[in-house]
């Protein structure tokens, strides 16, 4: 069995008495003491001279378990904040539903569904000069 | 100017044949800006099963398009318990017993609220939510 550990902090001054949070997670198969033991591996891909929306992860390209603790790590390596990429899932009326955006240099670790094509994840960069994601999928 | 920073740790000595080590971090800022974020809502709360889908928050017309971050961590221990998290009518995935997302969350619309519910049993859960600020609606 193998162990996966995702460490989440965040630090701010927003209030005039800071905040901090931590969190830790040890990646588990669904509803299991038992944890992951596959991912797709760490990936990075680059566009450029275009906006188009398309498809990062597919689930039918990958052997993820349907409605399983898969989990999906995603970050925007560019450090300009003016450029991001939209993160978006497909839902069951085949439209699409918009997560949020990936500034340069921000990142997210979610769950994955990953029931069907229509919970695939779609990437649209904001500017057709070059942009680059890194992203890894953890799953059953 | 107020500074949220955001970081990750993906490490693992036995997933992969080599050892795995990410680390993301990130400053987060007010869409498409160098200006930090500079508003924060937090808390916890317990889901039954009994209570169905509940709204951790909605979507909001002075977030929309924004740079709003969202920490969702499932507080139980059963590893039998989690909770399912959509937006809007989308699924993103199971957060089970221990595991928590950070994700960028767009409020394209008003419709684009963040979805709880709880499965297995009750949970307990906390939150953290960055965002950008807001102009505070009209007195009743």
């Amino acid at each position: 069995m193998a162990t996966t550990k995702a460490t989440f902090s965040i630090t701010s001054d927003i209030l005039s008495y800071g905040t901090s949070i931590t969190a830790e997670m040890e990646m588990k198969k669904a509803g299991t003491n038992v944890g992951l033991e596959e991912t797709t591996g760490l990936s990075a891909r680059t566009f450029s001279g275009n906006t188009t929306q398309v498809d990062l992860v597919t689930v039918a390209n990958e052997s993820v378990t349907a409605g399983g603790a898969n989990k999906v790590y995603i970050r925007n390596t560019g450090s300009d904040k003016a450029e991001h990429f939209k993160i978006t899932l497909a839902d069951t009326t085949d439209d699409t539903e918009e997560i949020g955006r990936l500034y340069g240099g921000d990142w997210m670790l979610i769950p994955w569904e990953a029931t069907d094509a229509n919970e695939d994840i779609m990437v649209q960069p904001s500017t057709t000069e070059k942009m680059t994601l890194e992203f890894m999928v953890f799953h059953e | 100017m107020a500074t949220t920073t955001a970081t990750l740790n993906l490490t693992s000595d036995d997933l992969l044949s080599g050892p795995l080590s990410i680390t993301a971090t990130t400053t987060c800022m007010k869409a498409g800006t160098t200006t930090g974020l500079d508003k924060v809502e937090m808390g916890r709360g317990k889901l039954t099963v009994a209570d169905g889908s509940k709204s951790l928050k909605l979507a909001t017309a002075g977030g929309h398009d924004g740079a709003t971050k969202v920490y969702l961590c499932n507080k139980a221990t059963d590893p039998t318990y989690y909770i399912d998290v959509d937006i809007h009518d989308t699924n993103v995935g199971k957060l089970y017993a221990g595991d928590w997302l950070f994700l960028p969350w767009s409020q394209t619309d008003t419709a684009a609220e963040l979805v709880i519910e709880a499965e297995g049993g009750s949970c307990e859960y906390e939150w953290a939510i960055f965002k950008e600020d807001e102009t505070l609606v009209a007195a009743s």
